[in-house]
């Protein structure tokens, strides 16, 4: 009995062995290869975001916000279903046209069914006096309920008048 | 059965079928006939049995899904010729569609993403639906098949329909701009 | 003689059809059971179960529309590209300059569509009429399994032409597999290949579609129809009370 108890142990290895190495070449196949191609994105001057606006950096996909001197990062994903939020002027406010998500100018979570608020990016002063974004670097928005800015809409949402 | 002709005289003009019991009989070692017994139709006679006959596939059910197939394939010729597939602009990361809209099979899914959280509506409803199907044969043991013999899983199943048909509906024509409830026949917003 | 007799009872006829008579039950039960494609149809069926009332014919339908899409598909093959530098337009020149281009691409399309209508009524039907009961349980799932790959090739197909629908309806359903708990984006990177929609996405979309969900189905809805031919007089007729 030694022998086929032997021999059953080796087909089962054997299958095992098989599925594991198929399993891993897989993997190793589908596994993302990260973009590699981001990176530090060299945006505006300081004194180029409005104080109180908004300016959008395309190649990095985000948006840079000045409130009290203080510059931050934002980016253009949704945190719900990674849709691009865009700004909405007339309410000084971020409104995402899939599920209606809102943010304030700092995306802080306002309303809707994101589940926190805007991811930001690193930023920082280069050597040659701009900023840079470092889209390396993404650390998760604000939990819903955290609103520093706690400003009120300036004015009507640019979705509710679309129809 | 029995008038039927045998294999080779299909066409009938042929020579009259030999007469079984003047034919040699074939003599199997140590075997003997022992009496030809007239074949009664294997059909009953009621009604009631004959929903319950066996027939064969071929051509009785060949022939209705020939037409079925032909009546198909008519449809999507009609449909095809009638309405073009449609072709938006070319796909650009820096500018979401106003409304952004999924597939309309996914429409229930979106409209119950933009009241739940995520992880319940993309995660454990889908699951839970699936999960629930696979599980029904298993779940109502009963061996009855009339609907009216099986009420509770045949009102939880049209009760579940019925919901995901209405959020299909509201997710693929009554929702415009940022989500926001539209009537279909005052902008259409639907994408197929 | 029907001009299919005929060659039916030709040498070459009979080497191919073994069994070139259909005069008696018998004749077509043989005929059935030597040929490849009606095979996968049982020999005999109860005389409730072939009309109508019964299946609507939802379920052949569904294979009907699946041959369809296989076909129209292979001919799309052609003019294709997955790159997202040339899928765009190579969907225009199909519109535009391949003979029956546009033709082909609608029939594709709405093919689609119905099929996925199609499969699910198929599902309620064969609910409502109890077919998933013993012995035919696990056969139910099966058809689970195909309905989920049905979705799955109809979601794949929708990145293909490359357009603002293609690109943000697929943005929106792989994000939604990063809410898997744990695992969810390990998922959604492998789905897409990257950290976003991208060329790497639009290839490993086309490779599910054209070549792996379409095989997987072949495999899964022979069984499916196995199945249904081994089942179709094995279930005895219930004594139901009124």
């Amino acid at each position: 009995m030694q022998r086929r108890n032997f021999l059953s142990n080796l087909w089962k290895g054997a299958v095992t062995l098989i599925a594991a190495a198929g399993a891993w070449t897989t993997w190793d196949l589908l596994r993302p290869v990260s973009a590699g191609a981001t990176g530090r994105v060299r945006a505006v001057s300081p004194d180029a975001v409005p104080e109180g606006g908004v300016i959008e950096i395309r190649a990095a996909r985000a948006y840079l916000v000045k409130i009290d001197d203080q510059i931050t990062a934002i980016s253009e994903k949704c945190t719900h279903l990674g849709c691009r939020v865009p700004y909405c002027d007339s309410s000084s406010q971020f409104e995402c046209p899939c599920h209606g998500s809102v943010f304030n100018r700092l995306g802080e979570f306002q309303a809707g069914p994101a589940p926190r608020g805007l991811d930001r990016y690193a930023v920082e002063v280069g050597e040659d006096g701009l900023l840079y974004i470092d889209t390396d670097t993404l650390e998760d928005g604000p939990a819903p309920g955290v609103d520093t800015l706690n400003e009120p809409p300036t004015g009507p949402s640019c979705t509710e008048g679309s129809h | 059965m029995s008038d039927l002709p045998t294999p080779g005289h299909t066409d009938g003009t042929s020579t009259p079928l030999p007469n079984p019991l003047s034919a040699k009989p074939t003599v199997i070692e140590g075997r003997r006939v022992l009496g030809i017994v007239p074949g009664k139709p294997a059909a009953g006679e009621s009604k009631d049995h004959a929903e319950q006959d066996a027939v064969m596939v071929w051509p009785h059910l060949l022939v209705r899904h020939a037409v079925v197939a032909v009546a198909t394939l008519l449809v999507v010729l009609i449909i095809s010729l009638a309405f073009d597939a449609p072709l938006r602009e070319i796909a650009n990361p820096t500018n979401t569609p106003n409304p952004e809209k999924a597939p309309w099979y996914f429409a229930a899914l979106q409209e119950l993403l933009a009241h739940f959280h995520p992880l319940v509506a993309g995660v454990l409803v889908p699951g839970a639906i699936l999960i629930g199907l696979a599980a029904l044969p298993y779940i109502d043991r009963s061996d009855f098949i009339k609907p009216k013999h099986r009420k509770v899983a045949v009102n939880t199943f049209t009760t579940f329909l019925v919901i995901w048909i209405v959020l299909t509906l509201v997710g693929f024509a009554f929702r415009g701009p940022n989500w926001g409830w539209v009537w279909p026949w005052v902008e259409w917003h639907g994408e197929l | 003689m029907t001009i299919m007799d005929r060659v039916r009872n030709t040498t070459v006829g009979r080497s191919i059809f073994r069994s070139p008579d259909r005069a008696t039950d018998r004749d077509r039960a043989a005929g059935h059971w030597s040929n490849f494609f009606l095979h996968i149809y049982p020999v005999k069926m109860r005389r409730a179960e072939i009309g109508f009332r019964y299946s609507w014919y939802l379920g052949a339908i569904s294979t009907v529309l699946f041959g369809s899409l296989v076909a129209s598909g292979i001919y799309l093959m052609f003019f294709y590209v997955p790159s997202p530098a040339s899928a765009y337009t190579n969907i225009q020149t199909i519109q535009t300059e391949v003979a029956f281009g546009q033709y082909i691409r609608n029939v594709h399309r709405w093919s689609a569509h119905l099929m996925v209508l199609a499969v699910a009524a198929h599902m309620a039907r064969v609910f409502y009429r109890g077919a998933y009961k013993k012995p035919k349980e696990f056969n139910w799932v099966i058809g689970v399994v195909l309905l989920v790959l049905t979705l799955l090739l109809s979601f794949t197909g929708y990145l293909l032409p490359w357009d603002q629908l293609a690109f943000w309806a697929v943005t929106v359903g792989t994000e939604m597999a990063a809410y898997v708990p744990l695992l969810g984006e390990t998922i959604r990177e492998v789905l897409l290949g990257g950290d976003t929609v991208g060329s790497a996405t639009l290839l490993r979309f086309y490779v599910l579609h054209v070549a792996v969900l379409p095989v997987a189905v072949v495999l899964t809805l022979s069984i499916h129809l196995w199945r249904w031919r081994k089942d179709a007089m094995l279930d005895t007729p219930r004594e139901e009370p009124e």
